[in-house]
């Protein structure tokens, strides 16, 4: 192998990720791809790949990784190694480590090439629940090897810009959801005032909420539904789950509320701990707003 | 038809559910096959086709695909399969005996009966089956299980249903099936697709 990453240390969970496998929902299986794909695509930009090039998705605890060959990098959305938002070259035999800083939660590693792992249902992405894709279906381990792909461009002067978690509670914008009239008004009321805790228990299936419980739902009339982006489920236990990129393709629960897009990677950003309020948007100011950000993302920047 | 996103909608039908699930069947199909600019995916489920677009999709055609659907789904024509069984699952007596028979007689009722694939959905390969009669929908199970072996064959509410692989699951077991429903070495990686007719052999 003339161009790789060998995984000194794996972190917490390092998955290889693209923008997902969409078009498989018929069949059952979920989008999966960057929970940030903001950070995705700034990422590949800045070391001169396609913006849907495969790259690392990492959490909580960065991984220590080894390059083969001189490679160049790139690390956006929190704050993980020594130069976030930056091009960092990495010479052959050379490692770099992306601890953790202040607040940081989730980024994209994005090394110049892309990540060569075999496509899978037309996706390098890892579809953790379903262990397939990526690197062999499953997390990074210690002592993997991963192959690295020829550069297709050169890395790009400047740094990539993502919004960073405010001090406070983070503020979401979100549109009323399909089962939004399923709701009492004292219900609706509760969740779009309320503050909600982020858990833990939080995946790349979805982000668990809790906070004052919006009552207990009785889902069995619901039918089982198709599940878009950034819905807001309520469990019977009346409290929030933000669907993400590897949700379930389907599911019985009400949904109360659709977050926007453009809001999806900051949420993505915040730590467990940390609590969110959702601000009402309508579906035509997040269109808007969705395509002002697209315009700036293409830019290089996303704030 | 309801937005369910800056790019989402949610075509839905009222009325008998396998009717309204035959027409997502037929929206979906006819939107795969389309392959507009900007099409992402197009998800059947019991009574609604969610519809995902991306940069460039143009949703204006979505309400008439709503109103009315095509009468049959472009695409590859369905198939017919055959499964067969072993009925050694945990739940098979209290199934039985809350449809009202003794065992025997309600695998005999069970194989009679042909199922038509509504949707997928809940892990990858995972088919809702229509064609159990109302006498034979039976509730999940008051507490799900932590694992339910790979191919298990199950009952829920109106569907009958066989798990692809080892999940947890809340549906009533009946046997177990060596068929792999989704194998990615499979070409196609998936033994069901919507539309598609099943009979259970033991």
């Amino acid at each position: 192998m003339t161009r790789g990453l060998v995984v000194v240390e794996p972190g917490l969970l390092t998955t290889v990720q693209d923008l997902g496998r969409p078009g498989w929902g018929a069949w059952g299986v979920p989008a999966s791809g960057a929970l940030d794909a903001e950070a995705l695509r700034l990422a590949n930009r800045l070391v001169g790949n396609p913006e849907g090039a495969a790259a690392l998705e990492i959490t909580l605890s960065g991984p220590v990784l080894k390059a083969i060959g001189d490679l160049v990098v790139a690390v956006v959305g929190g704050p993980f190694g020594p130069a976030p938002g930056e091009v960092v070259p990495i010479p052959d035999g050379k490692t770099l480590a992306l601890a953790a800083g202040p607040g940081a939660v989730r980024a994209v590693v994005a090394v110049t090439g892309g990540i060569d792992v075999p496509k899978v249902l037309g996706s390098r992405s890892t579809c953790v629940s379903a262990r397939f894709g990526g690197f062999q279906g499953r997390r990074l381990q210690k002592g993997d090897i991963l192959a690295v792909g020829e550069p297709a461009g050169r890395p790009l002067p400047g740094r990539a810009n993502v919004a960073r978690p405010p001090l406070g509670d983070v503020v979401l914008r979100a549109m009323p959801g399909p089962q939004e009239d399923f709701f009492d008004k004292e219900a609706r009321a509760a969740f779009w005032s309320g503050a909600w805790r982020i858990l833990a228990e939080s995946n790349r299936m979805g982000i668990r909420l809790r906070g004052e419980s919006l009552g207990f739902i009785e889902t069995a009339a619901l039918a089982s539904e198709g599940t878009a982006p950034g819905a807001v489920q309520i469990t019977a236990e009346g409290q929030p789950i933000v669907l993400l990129a590897e949700r379930p393709t389907s599911g019985g629960y009400p949904k109360i509320a659709t977050v926007a897009e453009v809001d999806l990677g900051l949420l993505a950003r915040t730590a467990p701990g940390r609590a969110v309020r959702f601000e009402r948007i309508s579906v035509d100011e997040a269109r808007r707003i969705l395509a002002e950000r697209e315009a700036s993302v293409r830019a290089g920047s996303a704030r | 038809m309801k937005p369910a996103g800056e790019r989402a909608w949610l075509l839905e039908w009222a009325g008998d559910e396998s009717a309204a699930n035959g027409k997502a069947r037929a929206a979906a199909a006819a939107l795969r096959a389309a392959k507009a600019p900007g099409f992402l995916d197009a998800v059947p489920s019991a009574r609604t086709c969610l519809v995902l677009g991306g940069p460039g999709f143009d949703a204006s055609g979505l309400p008439a695909l709503e109103a009315d659907p095509p009468a049959s789904a472009p695409g590859p024509p369905p198939r017919a399969h055959e499964l067969r069984f072993t009925p050694d699952g945990p739940d098979l007596d209290e199934i039985a005996s809350r449809c009202g028979l003794p065992p025997e007689s309600f695998l005999r009722a069970f194989t009679d009966l042909t199922f038509t694939v509504g949707f997928l959905g809940f892990t990858p390969g995972f088919a809702y089956l229509y064609g159990l009669p109302p006498a034979f929908h039976l509730p999940r199970r008051p507490s799900p299980r932590t694992a339910v072996p790979a191919g298990s064959v199950a009952l829920a509410g109106p569907y009958a249903g066989v798990y692809p692989g080892a999940t947890p699951g809340g549906w009533n077991l009946l046997g177990t099936t060596a068929q792999r429903l989704f194998d990615l070495r499979g070409d196609p990686p998936f033994l069901f697709s919507p539309g598609d007719t099943v009979r259970f052999a033991l």
